[in-house]
């Protein structure tokens, strides 16, 4: 079977070259210089101090940094889990026929990611809040005052519940790309395994999932890059508080660079997110693959 | 095979009512932020942060006529801008994408998988501890403040997710379409606009919504790259609602939602066309 | 059905949107006037008066005759002038010289606060800052010695204004003896207490205790009725600091403590003085019930409201919640409202320091870009527009309309037209209580980033005063 054609090169490269020129230089062009930023000392300002490597010896013995990695790779998983499962689930259900109003469940799914993290912040401050929240309120109205809590100042539970907006904001971004994807599959496949009596779960796990499996591979990468990244809600809801107890990465550099006015280091901490990040994503697509190949065989 | 016996009945029943209810309170709690903010734009400020759940005892449209009446806010101008940077930004991403993806998806060449990982890597940028750099490198071409500025990196940033998605979708599409046409004698590029483009319809409407509002919300950017008041776009005209010590949320939410209105109108207006064409392109065959 | 609904409720807000194309547009013609609901301000039974209208003669007196642009960068929106004296000053007086100098476009660039200070760092980081801009105390240092500020010594010594200066606000913007900047806006206490006496006399006090002893006890009658003794809001961090150590601080370890870490003195964060306010403010904010137990989690914002609501006895804040509440509260509650009382923060057992002290100051100064020395013309113009917004006119201007006070002192400021409580609350600040200075307006930002992180984490319990007070000092040596 062919996988590929082979047009002219020069008409591939023609093709590629707006976008990627345009790619190179705005998004490479500054990581490089951030690089080039990340070997000195740099209080913003002209004045640069060559420190050679010191900045990057500092990283390694950071322990907030090291804290706020880990936060990282827990909501990684976390949202893996959450967004991209759910959103599976989710999709399957609309998509089933006992299910009504299909229409509004896609419409109204894809809602949250389209709100500005300021205002899904402020909601869920709301819900999580001591006094006025939801949650202590229902605790209360079930007589079990004594669970009440100050919720995002539990050090030991902060990370999962922002990790909660996170994961309920983006499920409905998933499902519009796995929705997608499902209306690529050839409908006879569904109806001739509804012939041999499979249920709807069987369905799903046995032909949607591996007939989808690209888009979930590509879901999977856009998780694992969007949390490794993560900055705006949290920001919005703990400003990394208590203390670091939610601190990520992405925040911490941004904390560095603008609160600390260390732009040199700043820049070395952006170095260190993107290539944990890349390492992060090629371990996941080796264990991905790696798990893929087996079921095939 | 079907063997429709009462207890697979009930079973179903059973399924589709907890199915049903369980999208239903999902789709009730997706909703709920925009009705919230709706009620709550009805409120004064000292109403709402009396109790900010609640519904509005007296609504009232002060802050609206509020916006409305000042020309500080400048929203019209930032609407403008906005609505002008997010339309090019996403046909640019989603032609760009278009294009690279099926390439990466379908065309052997050598730096193939280099671009590939070199769109892979954009996503993982940091853009918030990169406004420095991205500031400095835009200033020394002379690129910032320009109403084009903020183009670049809305679609630079924007590419990589819609070219994964474009490029996961291509693949699944069987190889023999594209034989068939070449065997017809379609050249590449007849091929890519004239059958292609058809088929990638329901992932590029995807990529497009998906983009939309993460362009029209785009804040840091804005904020770093440009200096002009009347370049503003309108994440950054909103800011002029916040104090340095207090915010007047309902006035905030008020101004949201006026400035929310234009993308989110479209999207319900056309939500039914926009699933059609996610569903109806279907490969058959 | 519900999407129709939906879509009725949306396109309503089209429509809405589409007038605000429109009002926006007609509204360009017309004068920004002020708006017509506007919220009560601390003005004076009279019009809000504006300082006597310049006849052109005096544009010319003041020997600016540079023709051209000028860029002037601040957070002073207009949402933040609403209610808010030193904002609402500025943003007139420099509407005020723009109109004097007919021949100078002034661009405006105006961000609010947290986004402000984001461009301002990106640009003196790029050496692109603006002609005229905010230069916030804590960057004068590193700004200074980059070469990114204008020194406006002899400036301002030579201002026509000079004698009026209260020199003390020129502090957290000199260094050696260079000054960088006119100290712009309103100086006001960053750490107030805020009280309801009518609550405390219920509680036994006719006063508001003056140690923290007394309020232990209070805080036992308080939360048998259900009642928060004292809200305070740490959420963003930034306020512990800010509106609660700076003073309790000074409490301990005296001023010439601070003056000596300002000027590499030899003093210490770790110095025992210092590690003993901290300690304190973990005993007080860990051990004791006085504290709304979400104290942490809530912003000043939040915690305020806990006050207006009667849900707690008093609050800390700064003088920009005081002027929140007083407008809240009379227009919603004039009883609570004539029983707003200020105090200084209680003064801890083992302190022995400045029991009546507070932290004032002013935060932001206007300071000028060092290229502009390249223009001799344009920095007169620029020095001559940051002389006005923060002289006698800005000063005229707040003291008439919100009883505060600015760099430029006026003298006799007659308070008879104010409210009894914009009375007190102006004697308070600037009359019967002793000064102390804001921690956060000196040193740089990367010292009190650190602090303020650790403090959030120690008023949880979840870190000691010494390890907190060692990492500062880690910071302080590294970076200052």
């Amino acid at each position: 079977m062919l996988h590929s054609i082979k047009p002219k090169g020069r008409t591939i490269f023609l093709y590629l070259l707006v976008p990627v020129a345009m790619f190179v230089f705005t998004v490479f062009v500054p990581l490089m210089t951030a690089f080039v930023y990340s070997f000195f000392e740099w209080k913003g300002g002209p004045q640069k101090t060559f420190t050679g490597l010191n900045n990057y010896i500092a990283l390694f013995t950071d322990k907030t940094f090291w804290e706020a990695f880990s936060h990282n790779i827990y909501l990684v998983i976390v949202c893996i889990v959450g967004q991209i499962g759910i959103a599976f689930i989710l999709v399957m259900m609309v998509n089933s026929k006992l299910v009504k109003l299909k229409g509004m469940h896609r419409t109204f799914g894809f809602f949250p990611s389209t709100i500005s993290a300021v205002c899904i912040g402020l909601i869920w401050n709301m819900i999580y809040h001591n006094q006025y929240g939801i949650i202590n309120w229902f605790l209360k109205t079930i007589g079990r005052a004594d669970l009440c809590k100050v919720w995002l100042n539990e050090t030991s539970m902060v990370m999962l519940l922002v990790a909660i907006p996170l994961i309920w904001q983006f499920i409905g971004y998933y499902m519009v790309i796995i929705l997608s994807a499902i209306s690529s599959i050839d409908t006879e496949v569904f109806e001739s395994a509804e012939i041999d009596g499979a249920n709807g779960v069987q369905k799903a796990w046995y032909i949607t999932l591996p007939l989808i499996k690209n888009t979930m591979l590509v879901c999977t990468t856009l998780c694992i890059a969007g949390n490794m990244k993560a900055f705006d809600n949290i920001f919005v809801m703990t400003k990394g508080g208590p203390g670091t107890a939610s601190m990520v990465m992405a925040m911490y550099g941004y904390q560095v660079s603008f609160s600390q006015s260390n732009m040199g280091y700043g820049s070395c901490i952006s170095v260190g997110i993107f290539v944990l990040s890349l390492l992060v994503i090629g371990g996941s697509q080796g264990v991905i693959k790696f798990f893929t190949r087996e079921k095939e065989a | 095979m079907k063997n429709d016996n009462g207890i697979n009945k009930i079973q179903k029943t059973v399924m589709g009512v907890l199915m049903n209810f369980i999208l239903i309170v999902f789709s009730l709690s997706c909703i709920f932020p925009i009705v919230w903010m709706i009620y709550s734009s009805l409120k004064e400020k000292r109403a709402f942060n009396a109790d900010i759940i609640g519904l509005p005892k007296a609504p009232t449209l002060v802050n609206y006529t509020r916006i409305l009446t000042n020309s500080d806010y400048h929203l019209a101008e930032s609407m403008f801008n906005s609505v002008r940077t997010t339309f090019l930004s996403i046909v640019l991403i989603v032609l760009f994408s278009f294009i690279v993806g099926y390439i990466l998806a379908r065309v052997r060449f050598k730096l193939n998988r280099v671009l590939y990982v070199m769109f892979l890597m954009g996503m993982l940028i940091p853009i918030h501890s990169l406004l420095v750099p991205i500031y400095v490198v835009f200033r020394n071409c002379g690129l910032s403040n320009k109403w084009f500025t903020l183009l670049l990196p809305y679609v630079s940033f924007g590419l990589p997710m819609g070219i994964f998605l474009v490029e996961g979708y291509v693949k699944g599409i069987p190889v023999s379409l594209e034989e068939a046409a070449a065997i017809d004698g379609s050249s590449f590029s007849n091929t890519l606009w004239k059958i292609i483009l058809p088929i990638c319809k329901p992932i590029l409407v995807t990529v497009a919504i998906i983009q939309i509002f993460s362009c029209w919300n785009e804040f840091s950017f804005a904020l770093v790259l440009l200096k002009d008041v009347s370049l503003q776009t309108v994440p950054l005209a909103l800011t002029q609602f916040k104090g340095q010590f207090a915010s007047d949320y309902p006035k905030q939410m008020a101004a949201m939602l006026i400035t929310m209105s234009p993308i989110v109108v479209l999207y319900f207006v056309f939500s039914k066309q926009i699933i059609k064409g996610m569903v109806a392109g279907a490969v058959k065959g | 059905m519900k999407k129709k609904w939906l879509g009725l409720l949306l396109s309503t807000a089209m429509v809405t949107s589409m007038l605000a194309g429109c009002g926006g547009k007609a509204d360009e013609t017309s004068t920004p006037a002020s708006e017509p609901t506007k919220e009560p301000t601390k003005e004076a039974s009279e019009e809000k008066s504006t300082p006597a209208a310049e006849t052109p003669s005096d544009a010319s007196a003041d020997g600016v005759t540079y023709v051209g642009d000028l860029e002037i960068m601040h957070y002073s929106t207009s949402e933040e002038s609403e209610g808010n004296g030193g904002s609402d000053g500025f943003r007139t007086v420099l509407k005020m010289w723009d109109e004097m100098h007919p021949d100078i476009t002034l661009t405006q660039n105006v961000l609010a606060n947290a986004e402000y200070k984001t461009q301002i760092a990106t640009l003196a980081a790029a050496n692109d800052l603006p002609d005229v801009f905010l230069l916030q105390g804590m960057n004068t240092i590193d700004w200074a010695n980059q070469g990114l500020v204008y020194d406006l010594t002899s400036d301002i010594k030579s201002s026509p204004y000079y004698s009026d200066y209260n020199e003390a606000y020129f502090a957290p913007f000199t260094v050696g003896d260079s000054i960088y900047g006119y100290p712009a806006l309103t100086g006001g206490t960053c750490t107030v207490v805020i009280y309801d006496k009518a609550m405390w006399k219920d509680a036994g006090f006719d006063t508001f205790p003056t140690t923290w002893a007394d309020i232990e006890k209070a805080s036992e009658y308080f939360n048998g009725q259900n009642i928060t003794t004292v809200a305070f809001g740490n959420g963003g961090k930034w306020q512990a600091n800010s509106c609660f150590l700076s003073t309790l601080g000074n409490r301990y370890t005296g001023p010439d403590w601070f003056m000596s870490m300002v000027s590499k003195g030899g003093a210490a964060f770790t110095d025992e003085e210092f590690v003993k306010a901290l300690a304190e403010t973990q005993r007080l904010f860990t051990e004791t019930s006085i504290f709304n137990e979400d104290f942490n989690v809530v912003t000043n914002e939040d915690a305020r409201e806990y006050y207006i609501s009667g849900d707690a006895a008093a609050f800390i804040g700064g003088n920009w919640d005081e002027s929140y509440i007083w407008a809240t509260l009379q227009e919603t509650d004039q009883e609570k409202w004539s029983n707003m009382g200020f105090a200084v923060l209680p003064q801890p057992a083992d302190a022995t320091k400045a029991p009546k002290s507070q932290n004032i100051g002013l935060g932001y100064a206007v300071a000028i870009n060092a290229k502009l020395a390249d223009n001799p013309e344009k920095l007169a113009a620029a020095i001559d527009l940051a002389e006005y917004i923060t002289g006698p006119e800005f000063a005229s201007f707040v003291a008439e309309n919100y009883a505060l006070g600015g760099l430029t002192k006026v003298a006799d400021v007659d308070l008879s037209g104010f409210d009894p409580i914009t009375q007190d609350f102006y004697n308070w600040s600037y009359v019967d209580t002793e000064t102390c200075e804001i921690y956060d307006s000196y040193i740089t930002n990367a010292v009190w980033d650190v602090l303020n992180t650790d403090l959030q984490t120690m008023m949880n319990g979840d870190m000691s005063p010494e390890e907190v007070a060692a990492n500062a000092q880690k910071a302080y040596e590294a970076n200052y």
